[in-house]
């Protein structure tokens, strides 16, 4: 049908009245949005003449309402200037779309680069963005949404904690990947397409770790080298972000190798992001980001040396799926002092234990982005297993590790970070070892006196929340 | 061939009837020659005598007969060579012997032995007279179609039995005994085949066949067959054509049974990947469902290990406010104390400054008290120092004009208790009162 046009008319304003005659007093026949096609056929008394095929009816509209364009070569740098325009404007989207879209039709195909693509991924991830924001005063807002879905710009929504996201599935940006473009292009379809909060929430875990997978290859078509800092650091938080997940999930499904690798990965591409480049608006992606590698970075940890003698922790596979820890002493492998199964991820490489032998701790991974620390302690003469969460909030974000030991045993040190009512909260901590119960608390390291004092080099060494 | 058979014997006739037309003629040519054999024979009698008789007529003779020994053995040739890959049999015609000669020399008395040379090596025989259908001898198959086939037969004879059979057998045993025997059978056999048997499906039955029958013929001859070979078949070129159109058609047949074996295959391996990729996306889904029902579990197991983390908080908590709560009521009644025993001192104080106070104002009073009554004595004493203190008072910088009341009164009359008129008399008189409090 469009190629048959020779001539449209794009409405350029909200509401706008389609009359059955050409005049102001003729019945309203529909409401037009801006960013909607008309076919043009004529023009008379001040008002142009069209066809409505999306309502299929003709009619008259006001001819300051509407932009007259031939669907040829001629027209091309006039929509080429216009999109370049609305590109950046915001509320212009379901205008800037049928802008570009009208571009499409009338440039050859030798003409048609990434940059639009570029152009109309932009305009319409600002219009999901539009309409997952809750403004209650848009009330273009669902038109400009049909005016989009009719130029076929899908979005599509989902419901994360407790409220509808919409979300461009990225047909453009892909295009743009495909065909080449500026590195700033690049990132900003890599971006788009490699969103965190438009996953949906109901992918089982095997689709989702085909979906990590995917945008991990996406975000490495991108080179950052040749990217201003700034834009930079978001793209290494987004791959440290990713490379997190991928390295839960590789582990999960018992590849280790590949799960250390993505794990020293998203370490590497957190360390990368230059902190003094950092924007306002980018600070809470980094703290999240940093979360998320310190749950998981225990992946990447190198197996201890198993100590001489003492209590020894031995893992052993459980039901399908879970993990079974067995405290023993080394002197006698065969009565186990404590013993607990997990359908966490126990991670070997951080079992770390107090110079007396009377406290064992190891990180176990609950969720993707959820550690908790077990503690095995003595209590009374018996071995008693503690499981400290990182917040007392919904497990979603978080994770607690052990900073070390005080020297004589009796304390034990914890650094948690957890996202708390959506902001990261961190915590430093002095427990005692007894009862678990914070002894002192404070929200930097260097606020807490015997936390500098006893935490051990080996967590300062790897830690990310100190960062 | 009837027809060139009684060509021959016709030949044959005629040859006999020719030398009795030409008999008076030969009765003629003997009596010449008769007179002519008497001449020559009385001349060689001269000869002889002269050979004998005379010494040079002897040395001929000598040198003739030397000569004639001489040329006699070279004729004769009485030793003979046997080759390898050979075998001699040699007759002695007078004795009747037969002896067998191995390759080399051997003694051959001429006119007395005759011998015969047998090659121990294969031999092969093609007939080169019917290897195609055009050729002058081709071979017939059952439909009487001419056909040429390139046969190959490769024989040795039997070295066991050449000495019995040379006794019997033809020089040339190959040309005389085993070609005839073997062209017998191959015309038989072909002739008991169809073309296309002969072309394409029955050839090594017929291969077969003919070297079972050939074998035993010949071996009976002293004759071993080695091998039966079918070579290209030769067809008339119309019959070949058809044949080979109808063979593309047989092929095609073929072919089309093939394809069918080989989409039925296909069908059978589509449906077995359909089956395993069935079991593998049930295994897969039952692997994504384990693993669903594995983050459930850990999600819960978090959500369990997070409460008792909650209820820690909490009581710790509502230890922290109890103790906060002690804290603070112990301050509060240490400052309740505090201000009561604050304000018991300040009361004793104000009650201590009262009781000075009042001591002082009796004091002072008393001592006012007796300072006016001085006072009063004096100015009763000397009336006009009223006037005097009050200018002294008055300091330089208040013009003071006494003025002659307007009432009749003085100028400082409400000081004395007289009824007042200018606020200036006033003024002077609270002047006056602060003096004395000061």
């Amino acid at each position: 049908m469009l190629a048959t046009l020779v001539a449209i008319a794009l409405v350029v304003q909200d509401q706008a009245p389609l009359r059955a005659a050409p005049q102001d007093s003729a019945p309203r026949q529909a409401t037009l949005w801006q960013g909607e096609w008309l076919e043009v056929r004529g023009e008379k008394q001040g008002f142009i003449q069209v066809y409505d095929h999306g309502r299929e009816r003709p009619g008259y509209v006001r001819e300051h309402q509407v932009r007259i364009y031939r669907l040829d070569e001629a027209s091309v740098p006039k929509l080429q200037a216009v999109v370049e325009f609305l590109k950046d404007t915001p509320g212009a989207e379901a205008l800037g779309i049928g802008y570009a879209a009208a571009l499409l039709r009338a440039a050859p195909a030798s003409q048609v680069g990434p940059e639009l693509f570029d152009a109309l991924g932009t305009l319409a991830d600002r219009l999901a963005r539009r309409a997952t924001s809750n403004r209650t005063n848009d009330v273009a807002l669902a038109a400009h949404l049909d005016v989009a879905a009719s130029y076929g710009v899908k979005l599509v929504s989902f419901e994360r904690e407790g409220r509808t996201r919409v979300c461009y599935d990225g047909e453009a940006f892909r295009r743009v990947l495909a065909l080449g473009g500026s590195p700033e292009a690049r990132l900003r379809a890599a971006l788009s397409l490699t969103r965190p909060e438009c996953i949906d929430p109901a992918l089982n875990p095997v689709a989702r770790q085909a979906l990590d997978e995917w945008r991990g290859s996406v975000l490495e078509q991108v080179d950052g080298g040749r990217l201003p800092a700034y834009l930079a650091n978001r793209l290494h938080l987004r791959r440290a972000e990713v490379y997190a997940a991928l390295s839960f999930q590789l582990s999960r499904r018992g590849e280790a190798q590949r799960g250390a690798k993505a794990s020293a990965r998203a370490v590497e591409e957190l360390a990368r992001v230059l902190k003094a480049e950092l924007t306002e608006e980018d600070k809470p992606a980094y703290s999240m980001a940093a979360v998320r590698v310190g749950a998981s970075r225990h992946a990447s940890e190198p197996m201890p040396e198993k100590p001489g003698s003492g209590p020894v922790l031995e893992l052993a596979q459980g039901q399908p799926g879970e993990t079974c820890l067995r405290l023993v002493d080394a002197k006698d492998p065969k009565a186990p002092l404590s013993e607990r199964c997990t359908y966490g991820l126990v991670w070997p490489g951080s079992v770390r234990r107090s110079a007396q032998g009377s406290a064992v701790a190891v990180a176990v991974q609950m969720l993707e982005g959820w550690t908790e620390l077990w503690v095995f302690h003595q209590e009374g003469g018996a071995w008693v297993l503690d499981a400290l969460a990182p917040a007392a909030t919904e497990p979603v974000l978080g994770y607690v590790e052990l900073a070390g030991f005080s020297p004589d045993g009796s304390r034990v040190l914890v650094a948690r970070e957890a996202l708390v009512d959506g902001k990261v909260k961190s915590s430093f901590q002095v427990l005692k070892r007894e009862t678990l119960l914070p002894e002192k608390s404070a929200g930097s390291p260097d606020a807490l006196g015997s936390f500098q004092r006893w935490s051990s080099s080996d967590w300062r060494g790897r830690t990310v929340a100190v960062r | 061939m009837n027809e060139q058979k009684q060509n021959e014997e016709k030949q044959g006739e005629e040859k006999q009837s020719e030398p009795r037309q030409d008999e008076p003629r030969r009765g003629e040519v003997l009596a010449r020659m008769l007179s002519l054999a008497g001449e020559a024979a009385r001349g060689m009698v001269s000869r002889v005598r002269w050979l004998i008789y005379a010494e040079r007529g002897r040395r001929v003779m000598t040198g003739l007969a030397v000569t004639g020994v001489v040329a006699g053995v070279v004729v004769a040739q009485p030793v003979c060579m046997i080759e390898p890959g050979e075998v001699g049999i040699r007759v002695n015609r007078l004795t009747g012997n037969v002896s067998e000669l191995h390759e080399g020399w051997s003694l051959l008395v001429p006119q007395v032995h005759r011998l015969s040379r047998y090659s121990l090596k294969d031999q092969t025989y093609s007939p080169t007279r019917s290897a195609r259908a055009t050729d002058p001898a081709p071979f017939q198959s059952v439909e009487g179609l001419s056909i040429g086939v390139e046969v190959n037969i490769r024989y040795v004879l039997d070295p066991a039995r050449i000495q019995t059979l040379a006794a019997r057998l033809p020089e040339n045993v190959g040309r005389d005994i085993i070609e005839p025997a073997i062209d017998g059978v191959l015309r038989r056999h072909f002739a008991q085949h169809t073309v296309r048997e002969i072309f394409s499906t029955q050839r090594v039955q017929i291969q077969k066949d003919i070297s079972a029958e050939l074998a035993p013929l010949l071996a009976a001859d002293g004759v071993l067959v080695r091998s039966v070979t079918l070579g290209n078949v030769d067809l008339p070129q119309q019959y070949r054509t058809g044949m080979e159109a109808l063979l593309a058609e047989e092929l095609n047949a073929e072919k089309m049974r093939y394809t069918l074996e080989l989409k039925d295959k296909q069908v059978k391996q589509s449906a077995l990947e359909a089956e395993a990729d069935k079991v593998r996306r049930e295994k897969a889904a039952e692997a994504a469902g384990n693993e669903e029902v594995i983050a459930a579990k850990a999600r819960a197991e978090a959500m369990r290990h997070v409460l008792p983390f909650k209820e820690k908080e909490i009581e710790q908590r509502r230890l922290e406010a109890e103790a906060a709560k002690v804290s603070r009521l112990t301050l509060a009644t240490a400052e309740a104390e505090a201000h009561r025993i604050e304000a018991a001192g300040e009361a004793d104080a104000r009650r201590k400054l009262a009781e000075s106070d009042a001591y002082r104002v009796e004091v002072t009073g008393k001592a006012a008290s007796e300072q006016l009554a001085r006072d009063a004595e004096l100015i009763t004493r000397n009336p006009l120092l009223i006037q005097k203190t009050l200018a002294d008072k008055l300091s330089d910088k208040i013009q003071v004009i006494i003025a002659p009341p307007q009432a009749g009164g003085f100028i400082a009359g409400n000081l004395l208790g007289q009824p007042q008129g200018a606020s200036s008399s006033q003024a002077v008189a609270s002047s006056a009162t602060s003096t004395q409090e000061e």
